[in-house]
C-alpha cells in the first residue's frame, strides 16, 4: 500500500484484518480464543501507542474481545514474560522484536495461527539492515504460520516497485498474488525560505542555523503548532537552548523531541503536540514518522533535509487533514544552502523522490539470524537454505557461501583445529545446528536489539531518574564538574559507573553539547541534478533568477572575483595556500557521498605520479584535497586522472590505505557478534570480550582477509557508500566539461564550508617511516 | 634499533616492543597477552585463530636477535583464565634455552604453580641494581622504573593536518614504560612533557620523536 501519513492507512489495514477474523469466526462475539493473529511492524517504537489506539477503536466498535499489545525494546522484562503465555491477539512491535521473539524456545507455536502481519513504514526499513531482518523474519513466519497475508505500507520512493518484490522476495509465490494499492492524494505544499535580511553578515559555512532564529520567531507566533526539524540531534538540543534564552516567554510553550530522551518525555510532548498545548517542538528524525498531529500548522526545515522523499514527509507533518495545505518553511544554515533551499522547491514541484537501495548479501545479518534460530528451537539448513535463498538479500548466495557461514558458526572459521576451542553453535547428532550454551544464549539476545552498533550510555540524575542516552565518546572526554546540556537541562557530570553517568542539575552555562556520530546523509541523484542546474542560474539575467539565489549576488559576485561560478560546460578547480596547507578544490556538485569516492581515487591516481599524503574533506558541492606540498593541476589533467577507465580497480586500491571500510566493518562486528557491546543499561560489565572493532579489522586484515564479514565491509563501502555506478557517470560527465583551474590567493566562498570541515579522510603512499621523518623535521624546526 | 643509557647502563629498544639490557642480557618484554584471542573465540567472538600463533612467532623473532640469558615479562602475559592457548606456551617455554621471569600484572590470574611447573618464577616486582621492573608504572626515590600497563602510543602531527598514531616506548625521569608486545592488544595515547623522550616504532624502525 504506497499512502502518505495522515490518509488513514493504518484503519485501511486494521479493519480488514479484524473482518476478516470476523469473517473465520461467526460467533467471535461470544467465542474467543485468545491467541496471537496478527503482528504490525514499525520502525519506530514511538509510533506503537497511536497504531494501537486505532485498532482499539476498531475492535470495540466492532464489539470483538480481541486484545492489543505492544513489544518493543521500551516493553518491561514483566510483561514479555507475561507475553509468553498471554498473548495479546493484535501485536504492535518492531523488527528487533519481531527478531527476539524468533529467539524463544517454541516461537512456531506463537505464530501458528498469525494471518497478517503489516509492514509499516517499509520506506524506512528498505535500504538498511534492519530490512534485511524483516525480510528474513518474513521468510520464516511464511513457512510458520499456515495462512499469511503480507502488508507493506510505504510512502512514494523512487522504486516503489522494487520495494515490494523485497518484501515478499523476488521469485516467491506471495509476490506473484500480490497487488499495489496506491493512494490517489494531491496534497498542495507550499515551501518558502527563509532569506536572510542581512546577506553580508550571513556566513558562509556552519551548520546550525541560529544566526535566523529572530525569522523563525514570526513564523511560531503565526501558526498554532509549529515543529522545527533539525537534522542532528546536538542541533536540536542547541536550537531549543537558544530560542529559550532568547525568547524566555516561550517556556512552558515549547519542547523538544529526539530519539535519546526518555520515552515518557517524548510520549509526553506527542500528547501535548495533540492537545495543542504546545507552540513549537524542536525535534530530529525522531518526529518524521507516522503518528498523526492534527494541530501542526507549520513546519521549518533548518538545514538542508539531504533528500526529496525525508523534506516532502516532514512538509506532511502539518496541515495533516485531508485536503488541508502542508507549509514549510526551510530555513539555511550557511550561504550556499540557499541554492538548495530553491532546489527544493523544483524538486517538490516535480515530486523527484529517491530510490531506497536494498542490501544485497549482508552476511553479518544472516549470521546474527541464523544464531538466533540455534538460540530458540535450533535449525535444520536443508529446511532452512531454501527459505533465505527466497528473499532479494540472499537471492544470489552460493552454495559455497551458505557452507562457508555455517563452518563460520559453528568453528568460526573454516577447519577444525585442536587446540580450538570456539564456542558458540553446537550441530547435534541428527544434523540440527543448536546454541546449548545458557550464556552465548543471553549474550545474544543482548546484542541483538543494537543493529546500529555504537556503544551508548544512560545518564541518569544520582538520586535516580532516567534522562537519557548519550552515546560513550562523549562521555569518555568529559571530567567529573564539567556542565554540558542535554535534553534541554544543563547537567553537571559526576561519574559513570558502569553503563549509567549519573549528573546533577546545574546553573552553569555551558557550550558542551553531546554530539551523535551518523546522520550525515548525502545528496541523491536527482537532488544533485536540481542543485546544480539552481546554481547555474547565478549567471542568468537578475530578474530570472529565484529569490534565493538573488540573495546571494553579495557571495557570487565574491566569488568571481578571483573564481568563476560554474556553468553547464564547465569543471571548476580551486587551489590556493593557507596556513593549513595547500588547499585543491574540486567541485562535481554530485553529492557528498560521489565526492567521497571520488576524492579518495583522484587522491591515489595523484599518489601513482609522485608520493603524497594528503587529507580529503568533501560535501555536498565539492571536495578538498589538503596537502603539505603543491599539487601540480595540470599535471592530474594532462595525465587524464579523472577517467572513468578502471575505476573499480583504482577505487579498491585507493581504499586500503583509507578507512572507510574500517568504518563499515563496526557495525558488521558488531550484528555478527564479534564485538560484544555489553549489556545496554545493566550496568553488566564485560570488558574482557570488549574489544574494538578496529583492532579486530587489522587482526582480519593481517590474518583472514578473506573472511565473508571482513569482505563485506568493502562491498557495502563500494555499493552503498560511494555508489560506484553513479560515481561512473559522474566522470563520464566530468570528461565532456571543459576544465577551468582558478588559481586563487585566499579560500572562495565556494570552498569555506569544505576547507573548515574538520571530519577528514587521510591517504597517503609515502612510506610510514618517511612520512614520520617529514614530520619531525617540520616539528623541529619550530 | 636504538640504545639509550640509563644510570650507565646499556638498553636497547627492539621495533617488536621489547627491550635488552645489555649488561645483564636481560630481555624486557610487556603485555604480550598470550590467550586473549582464544579467550575471545571461546567465548564466540571469531578473532582470526592465527593471530595466536603470530604472537610466538614474534617471541622466537626477539629472542634469536639478542639470545638472552634472561627473559624477564613485565606483566599480562596471559590476557585471562586458563584455556588451551597455555599448551602452546608451554612448547614455547619448554623449547626455548633462556631462563623465564615474570612480574605479575593485573590481568596474570593463571594458579602461579602452573607458572612453577615451567620453570617460570614469578614476582611482584623485581628489583636489580638502581632498577624497579614492576607491571603498573611506578616512581620509587633511588630507583629507575621499567613497567608495561598502559600500551603507550604517542600521537603525531603535520603539516595539512596529517596525524598519526603510534605505539612507543614512554620515559619519563626516572621510568621507561614498555610498548604492548602483543598482537590483537589496543594503545593509549599518551601526551609527552617537554621532560618525556618518546620512541615510536615506526614498521621495523624506532624513531626519537
Amino acid at each position: 500500500m504506497n499512502a502518505p501519513t495522515g490518509s488513514g492507512k493504518t484503519y485501511a489495514l486494521w479493519f480488514p484484518i479484524v473482518l476478516n477474523y470476523i469473517k473465520n469466526h461467526p460467533d467471535y462475539k461470544n467465542k474467543h480464543k485468545k491467541w496471537l493473529k496478527a503482528i504490525w511492524i514499525t520502525p519506530l517504537r514511538a509510533l506503537s501507542q497511536e497504531i494501537k489506539q486505532s485498532a482499539e477503536r476498531i475492535i470495540e466498535d466492532l464489539e470483538t474481545q480481541m486484545t492489543v499489545g505492544i513489544r518493543t525494546g521500551d516493553t518491561s522484562t514483566k510483561e514479555r514474560a507475561k507475553m509468553r503465555t498471554n498473548m495479546p491477539d493484535l501485536l504492535i512491535t518492531t523488527p528487533e522484536s519481531l527478531q527476539l521473539l524468533l529467539s524463544s524456545k517454541g516461537y512456531a507455536k506463537t505464530f501458528k495461527d498469525c494471518s497478517a502481519i503489516v509492514v509499516d513504514e517499509w520506506h524506512e526499513l528498505l535500504g538498511t539492515k534492519r530490512g534485511v531482518q524483516m525480510e528474513l523474519g518474513l521468510s520464516r513466519l511464511k513457512t510458520i504460520c499456515k495462512e499469511l497475508r503480507i502488508w507493506g505500507i510505504s510512502a512514494t520512493i523512487g522504486n516503489l516497485e522494487q520495494a515490494r518484490e523485497v518484501l515478499l522476495g523476488p521469485t516467491s509465490p506471495e509476490l506473484e498474488n500480490s497487488v499495489l494499492v496506491k493512494a490517489n492524494v494531491n496534497k498542495k505544499i507550499t515551501v518558502k525560505s527563509i532569506v536572510p535580511k542581512e546577506m553580508e553578515t550571513f556566513p558562509w559555512r556552519g551548520h546550525l542555523g541560529l544566526h535566523l532564529l529572530h525569522q523563525v520567531i514570526p513564523i511560531i507566533n503565526n501558526s498554532k503548532t509549529t515543529l522545527l526539524f533539525t537534522n542532528t540531534r546536538s542541533q536540536c538540543e542547541i536550537w531549543f537552548q537558544k530560542i529559550l534564552e532568547k525568547y524566555p516567554e516561550f517556556a512552558g510553550e515549547m519542547a523538544m523531541h529526539h530519539g535519546s530522551i526518555n520515552k515518557e518525555t517524548r510520549l509526553w510532548v506527542e500528547q501535548a503536540i495533540r492537545n495543542e498545548s504546545l507552540k513549537a517542538v524542536v525535534c530530529t528524525s525522531s518526529l518524521d514518522l507516522g503518528v498523526d498531529f492534527a494541530p501542526v500548522e507549520t513546519v521549518v526545515q533548518i538545514g538542508g533535509p539531504k533528500g526529496v522523499a525525508r523534506f516532502l514527509q516532514r512538509a506532511g507533518r502539518s496541515g495533516h487533514r485531508p485536503g488541508k495545505e502542508s507549509v514549510i518553511y526551510f530555513l539555511p544554515t550557511h550561504a550556499i544552502e540557499l541554492v538548495e533551499a530553491s532546489a527544493m522547491q523544483k524538486a517538490v514541484l516535480n515530486s523527484a523522490v529517491e530510490d531506497r537501495i536494498p542490501y544485497l548479501n549482508s552476511f553479518d545479518v544472516l549470521i546474527q539470524y541464523l544464531t538466533t534460530l540455534a538460540v530458540s528451537d535450533g535449525f535444520y539448513p536443508d529446511e532452512i537454505y531454501p527459505e533465505i535463498k527466497q528473499t532479494f538479500c540472499y537471492q544470489a548466495i552460493s552454495d559455497e557461501q551458505w557452507q562457508w557461514l555455517l563452518n563460520f558458526l559453528v568453528m568460526g572459521s573454516q577447519s577444525l583445529k585442536s587446540y580450538d576451542e570456539y564456542k558458540k553453535v553446537e550441530v547435534e547428532e541428527d544434523g540440527k545446528f543448536k546454541v546449548n550454551s545458557r550464556a552465548v544464549a543471553m549474550r545474544h539476545r543482548f546484542q541483538m536489539g543494537t543493529i546500529v552498533g555504537d556503544a551508548t550510555i544512560s545518564v541518569r540524575y544520582q538520586k535516580g531518574g532516567y534522562i537519557g542516552s548519550i552515546e560513550e565518546y562523549f562521555i569518555s572526554k568529559l571530567s567529573p564538574g564539567d556542565v554540558f546540556t542535554f535534553a534541554g537541562r544543563n547537567l553537571e557530570f559526576i561519574r559513570i559507573k558502569g553503563m549509567v553517568a549519573h549528573v546533577r542539575n546545574s546553573k552553569k552555562r555551558t557550550n558542551k553539547v553531546p554530539s551523535w556520530m551518523g546522520g550525515r546523509l548525502s545528496f541523491s541523484a536527482k537532488m544533485s541534478e536540481l542543485l546544480r542546474q539552481e546554481l547555474y542560474t547565478a549567471e542568468l539575467e537578475f530578474s530570472k533568477q529565484s529569490e534565493e539565489i538573488q540573495a546571494l549576488d553579495p557571495m557570487f559576485t565574491k566569488q568571481r572575483e578571483e573564481s568563476i561560478v560554474p556553468q553547464p560546460h564547465q569543471f571548476l578547480i580551486e587551489s590556493f595556500k593557507t596556513h593549513d596547507g595547500y588547499h585543491h578544490m574540486f567541485y562535481p556538485f554530485e553529492g557528498r557521498a560521489i565526492h567521497e569516492g571520488m576524492s579518495s581515487l583522484l587522491a591515489y591516481r595523484i599518489s601513482l605520479l609522485a608520493p603524497i599524503t594528503c587529507s580529503l574533506a568533501f560535501n555536498d558541492y565539492g571536495f578538498e584535497l589538503l596537502s603539505d606540498r603543491e599539487i601540480d593541476i595540470q599535471e592530474i589533467l594532462d595525465n587524464n586522472l579523472f577517467t572513468s577507465e578502471y575505476m573499480l580497480s583504482d577505487l579498491q586500491k585507493s581504499l586500503n590505505s583509507n578507512e572507510m571500510a574500517r568504518r563499515k566493518f563496526r557495525d558488521i562486528a558488531v550484528i555478527s557478534g564479534m564485538v560484544f557491546t555489553g549489556y545496554p543499561e545493566k550496568g553488566v560489565k564485560m570488558k574482557h570480550l570488549q574489544s574494538s572493532s578496529e583492532l579486530l579489522f587489522d587482526v582480519f586484515r593481517d590474518f583472514e582477509d578473506d573472511n565473508l564479514l571482513y569482505q563485506q565491509a568493502y562491498t557495502e563501502t563500494f555499493e552503498h557508500q560511494l555508489e560506484e555506478g553513479r560515481l561512473r557517470l559522474a566522470l563520464e560527465r566530468i570528461a565532456q566539461q571543459e576544465i577551468v583551474w582558478k588559481q586563487c590567493s585566499q579560500p572562495t566562498p565556494l570552498s569555506f564550508p569544505i576547507i573548515t570541515d574538520r571530519l577528514r579522510e587521510k591517504l597517503s603512499n609515502e612510506k610510514l617511516t618517511d612520512r614520520i621523518k617529514r614530520m619531525m623535521a617540520k616539528l623541529t624546526k619550530k | 634499533m636504538i640504545e639509550v643509557s640509563i644510570h650507565n647502563q646499556k638498553f636497547q629498544l627492539h621495533p617488536l616492543g621489547g627491550l635488552f639490557w645489555e649488561e645483564k642480557s636481560l630481555l624486557l618484554i610487556s603485555d604480550v597477552h598470550l590467550g586473549k584471542v582464544s579467550h575471545f573465540r571461546k567465548f564466540g567472538a571469531a578473532v582470526p585463530r592465527k593471530a595466536i600463533h603470530k604472537n610466538f612467532l614474534l617471541l622466537d623473532k626477539i629472542v634469536s636477535d639478542f639470545q638472552p640469558f634472561q627473559i624477564c615479562f613485565l606483566g599480562d602475559l596471559f590476557h585471562s583464565s586458563l584455556n588451551k592457548e597455555w599448551e602452546l606456551f608451554e612448547n614455547w617455554a619448554g623449547k626455548t634455552p633462556t631462563e623465564i621471569l615474570l612480574v605479575a600484572g593485573n590481568h596474570d590470574i593463571i594458579a602461579p604453580e602452573k607458572f612453577e611447573k615451567l620453570k617460570v618464577s614469578i614476582f611482584p616486582e623485581l628489583v636489580i641494581d638502581s632498577f624497579l621492573l614492576t607491571h603498573h608504572p611506578e616512581e620509587r626515590e633511588g630507583y629507575f622504573t621499567f613497567c608495561g600497563h598502559i600500551h603507550p602510543s604517542v600521537k603525531l602531527r603535520g603539516f595539512g593536518r596529517e596525524r598519526i598514531k603510534l605505539p612507543c616506548f614512554f620515559k619519563s625521569k626516572n621510568q621507561m614504560v614498555l610498548p604492548a608486545f602483543g598482537q590483537f592488544t589496543g594503545t593509549y595515547s599518551l601526551d609527552p612533557k617537554d621532560s618525556d623522550e618518546v620512541y615510536a616504532i615506526v614498521e621495523d624502525s624506532i624513531i626519537k620523536v
